[in-house]
């Protein structure tokens, strides 16, 4: 379905030639073809966008909404581009906001930095540590946007000391789905970015939600991020050469260990401990299988590390990191840590206590640069289902429900037989948890991912539902929460008004968002 | 191996992006984080290594064919190999040899570009890639009483390259590095009139006939000529001898060298002795073709084995960048006394290119010039008063851009640097 000419010349004169295209070749590089091998042999529609466009500033991005409101086209944003944002229908364009790439102000005083979008974790959090901050970056990886907007729910290896995006997202500019321009909070009435609930109109419910509208509700063009007090190295020595870095030396006060305890309620328990005594840094409830990941440099030594790890835990684990803001503090934690380990009878992963490698762990976690090795290298296709947030102890039912689903997929042959134990984390301390089941397996071969997503997602869904365990962060679909909403307090119909409202020609593409269908 | 050998690595393409970007390990600051010159010059994705993998599968399926578009996005590449590196970093996938297959097929099936035509058909008259070049291969070498190694023995054969032989601000570079090798008392001798072009510009552009070609004709004249060991001055040069010729199994015993591999040596074994001051400041700039793509081909068959992770049977070591020449350069400008080294944002194995690669110093020369500026701005940021490099395409891709920026950076290739000090 080709664009009226009249629509694409505009977008031409909005944007300058060199910015827009409709070429098929640049149109099929961001339909992602790749995918095709994932779905079930009988799709075959692979929907291309309309055009893709470059806009480099807030006023391009408002002046094409306008114009896509104008012509009755959709559009779809995104930014570094690595999930949920495939065309899926005809007559949508593409606003890749690669050109929004400015960090447009730290504040080292109010303890905020305020990005665009295409800013990724590991520019940002650079930036930040030389000044003696640091913040919680999307723990997809530091190749993510790290808008709190721009990256899904923001949880992050940072959460248990800095929260995710619930908390951390500031003042925030916003190019709805008619194109008007808001700014809110302290953005709103004072022009600065401290604030996300004023002075000024907070609007952080309306613009984010469970999770974030995915590029369903207009445009975030600029947001502000919380900043944390980083008392680590302005960088991170690293020697040698990619992938065979070295790191070699653990800065002062720091520490990282990878714990495993004898059974879930124990492993619980000494979460709760760790969170109650304020201690971690990190605390991310990998299974080992994601540590050796973590470490190897390809997928051989990957299943080497696996079967090395398998001999030195005892179950289920979490990864922690502790920093200590002094020589004093640093001892506090430490001792507090062995105190907790001995009374829980946790097993520690030698290779994490070495203090070299233990440094490259370190800092590969607090960098997040592991996260493709961890979910993509085996294949190039991960799977699983992002859970839900709940209260901590809830975790421990997640923990043994899903760990039987995924026996289940093992036993079958349908994955890989890399520990049965979820992935889960811990947030606030210990204030509330988060648990996504991931996988590893082969998707092609006929139907095989619809028998592995599908049982997964059923599952989780069934679980979220009948054990009461949060509404999941994969809730993306009309489909979804039409399904959810009966059970929260029909809030799919209020998210279906802010849909209507906010976006009242449907312009911003909303399938992993929310349409304004009627009820 | 043809492109559709390669399906199964382009379709494990994830769409993470790393590919745009320096390993994220090394970054250290919002800038520099950019690695590809083509994807940060034109921003749609198709221009990444990602986005040349989806389309590599669609050309496959037929969902788009060799259109202009397609054309132009293909060979708007230097082919510096900075997208593979960083995806390995993560990931177990071939990313260039997709890059290099998909141009291969282009010229196979009859798409190419008339700047690049222009250039084979040089290289097909006239053995230079150098086109409407006025000067004789080797003419750069009268007077200076060095062998013919295609008429007498020697021990090593200095391969000078075509821009080098060919464009005369190159000449006094040939010169330098005949007279350090007479000075260290190296039984060296060069093809002078019957050298010819080593091939790899033209494997670059996808012209893979004419390369072995080439191939063929080099490694019969070092064959007849008993020499063991190649020296390159060219960083070019150097990945055709040193990599490529092995790929294609051409290679043999022969051991290959760059010169700036064969200085370091020679220093260490003491048979050339920097004494004299050089009170400078210099930045380095890697070659593509001798960091990262310089690395050892690797030689490999075997079978992926079926199941949820990609092993391969035998197991199969990716090329990653890692073993790459990035030491010997630094260590003969660090043995030259007074001479300081600052190290730019980008270097070894996540280095920016310096434009010249892949055909689009000619089929492109505006994106080649912004690509080098991009570099002499990185330079000028170290506070260094020179760049130096070991590849005489990127000498004449710098002092481009420094004559079109109006920079007062000076370029120097190492050789000449050491040549001050002996």
């Amino acid at each position: 379905m080709a664009l009226a000419r009249d629509f694409y010349r505009a977008l031409e004169s909005i944007l300058g030639p060199e910015n827009v295209s409709e070429d098929p070749v640049v149109n099929e590089s961001y339909s992602f073809p790749i995918r095709k091998k994932t779905m079930p042999e009988k799709v075959t529609y692979m929907p291309r966008f309309e055009a893709v466009t470059l806009p480099g500033s807030t006023a391009e991005v408002q002046a094409i909404v306008k114009l896509c409101n104008k012509h009755k086209v959709q559009y779809k944003a995104s930014s570094t581009g690595w999930l949920y944002c495939d065309p899926v229908k005809p007559n949508c364009i593409k606003l890749d906001l690669r050109r929004m790439n400015r960090i447009l102000e730290i504040n080292e005083k109010s303890m905020y930095a305020a990005v665009e979008p295409y800013v990724i974790g590991a520019q940002l959090q650079a930036e930040l540590m030389k000044r003696g901050l640091t913040c919680n970056q999307c723990g997809a990886g530091a190749n993510c946007s790290v808008m709190p907007l721009a990256s899904h729910v923001g949880l992050g290896h940072m959460s248990q000391s800095g929260s995710y995006t619930e908390r951390n997202l500031l003042a925030v500019e916003w190019v709805t789905g008619d194109g008007e321009i808001v700014k809110l909070g302290s953005l709103g009435s004072l022009g600065e970015w401290f604030c996300g609930d004023g002075p000024g109109p907070s609007l952080r419910g309306i613009i984010r939600g469970n999770t974030t509208p995915l590029a369903g509700l207009g445009v975030y063009t600029a947001g502000a991020v919380k900043t944390y007090h980083w008392p680590g190295p302005a960088t991170f020595p690293v020697e040698g050469i990619c992938p065979q870095y070295r790191h070699p030396e653990m800065p002062p006060n720091f520490m990282i260990r990878y714990l495993s305890f004898k059974d879930v309620d124990t492993t619980i328990e000494a979460v709760r401990r760790v969170g109650e005594a304020e201690i971690g840094f990190t605390l991310m409830g990998f299974n080992a299988a994601m540590m050796a990941s973590n470490i190897a440099t390809d997928n051989q030594e990957d299943l080497d590390y696996l079967k090395k790890f398998s001999e030195q835990v005892q179950g289920c684990g979490f990864l922690l990191i502790i920093v200590g803001n002094s020589a004093r503090d640093y001892d506090y934690k430490k001792r507090t840590l062995e105190q907790i380990m001995a009374e829980t009878g946790a097993m520690s992963l030698k290779d994490v206590e070495d203090p070299v490698m233990g440094a490259g762990f370190l800092w590969r976690f607090i960098r997040i640069t592991g996260s493709i090795r961890e979910t993509s290298r085996a294949t190039g296709w991960g799977g699983g289902t992002v859970g839900g947030s709940d209260v901590f102890p809830l975790m421990t039912r997640y923990i043994l429900h899903t760990s039987n689903l995924k026996q289940e997929l093992i036993d079958k042959g349908l994955i890989m037989d890399d520990f049965i134990y979820p992935f889960i984390q811990s947030i606030e301390h210990g204030h509330t948890g988060h648990g996504e089941i991931l996988i590893r397996y082969n998707p092609a071969g006929p139907d095989h991912i619809m028998k592995v997503q599908g049982m997964l997602s059923r599952e989780a869904n069934k679980t979220a539902i009948e054990g009461r365990f949060g509404v999941p962060h994969h809730v993306w679909s009309d489909m979804l929460h039409d399904m959810y909403g009966p059970h929260v307090m029909n809030y799919h119909k209020l998210l279906r008004k802010i849909k209507k409202n906010f976006d009242p020609n449907q312009a911003s593409e909303a399938s992993n968002y929310i349409t304004a269908k009627d009820e | 191996m043809a492109l559709e050998d390669l399906r199964n690595e382009m379709e494990t393409c994830r769409r993470c992006s790393a590919c745009k970007f320096m390993p994220f390990e090394k970054v250290a600051g919002f800038q520099p984080v950019n690695v590809c010159p083509s994807i940060s010059r034109y921003n749609f994705h198709t221009y990444s290594g990602g986005g040349r993998m989806v389309n590599g599968v669609a050309l496959l399926e037929k969902r788009i064919d060799f259109s202009d578009k397609f054309m132009e996005v293909m060979y708007n590449c230097q082919m510096c190999g900075a997208c593979d590196v960083s995806c390995k970093y993560a990931m177990d996938m071939e990313v260039i040899e997709p890059i290099y297959e998909t141009r291969i097929k282009a010229v196979v099936e009859g798409h190419t570009n008339p700047a690049l035509d222009k250039v084979i058909n040089s290289l097909r008259k006239q053995g230079t890639m150098v086109p409407g070049a006025k000067v004789k291969r080797g003419e750069w070498a009268a007077g200076l009483n060095i062998k013919d190694c295609t008429k007498e023995k020697v021990d090593v054969i200095y391969h000078v390259g075509c821009q080098t032989s060919f464009n005369k601000n190159m000449w006094k570079l040939a010169k330098t590095t005949a007279k350090l090798l007479q000075k260290a008392g190296v039984d060296f001798g060069i093809g002078g009139e019957n050298e010819t072009c080593c091939g790899g510009r033209a494997y670059q552009m996808g012209y893979q006939q004419d390369f072995l070609a080439q191939a063929k004709k080099n490694m019969a004249m070092i064959k007849k000529s008993g020499a063991k060991t190649l020296v390159t001055g060219c960083a070019d040069g150097y990945h055709a001898f040193k990599v490529l010729y092995d790929k294609f199994e051409l290679k043999g015993k022969l051991e290959v060298l760059h010169i700036t591999e064969y200085l370091a040596r020679l220093i260490k074994e003491g048979k050339l002795k920097p004494k004299k001051k050089v009170d400078i400041t210099v930045t380095y700039h890697d070659p593509c073709h001798l960091g990262r793509l310089g690395e050892p081909w690797i030689h490999w068959k075997g079978v992926e084995v079926p199941g949820h992770i990609r092993i391969f049977e035998p197991h199969k070591e990716f090329r990653r960048g890692t073993y790459g020449v990035y030491e010997p350069p630094r260590d003969v400008l660090k043995s030259i006394p007074g001479l300081k080294l600052v190290e730019m944002g980008r270097i070894k194995e996540y280095t920016w290119c310096c434009g010249a690669g892949g055909g689009v110093n000619d089929s492109n020369p505006d994106f080649s010039l912004w690509t080098a500026t991009e570099r002499i701005n990185e330079a000028e940021a170290t506070g260094a008063a020179a760049i130096a490099t070991a590849c005489p395409w990127c000498i004449k891709n710098f002092n481009e851009a420094i004559k079109a920026k109006g920079s007062n950076l000076k370029v120097y290739d190492v050789v000449e640097l050491l040549e001050k000090a002996v």
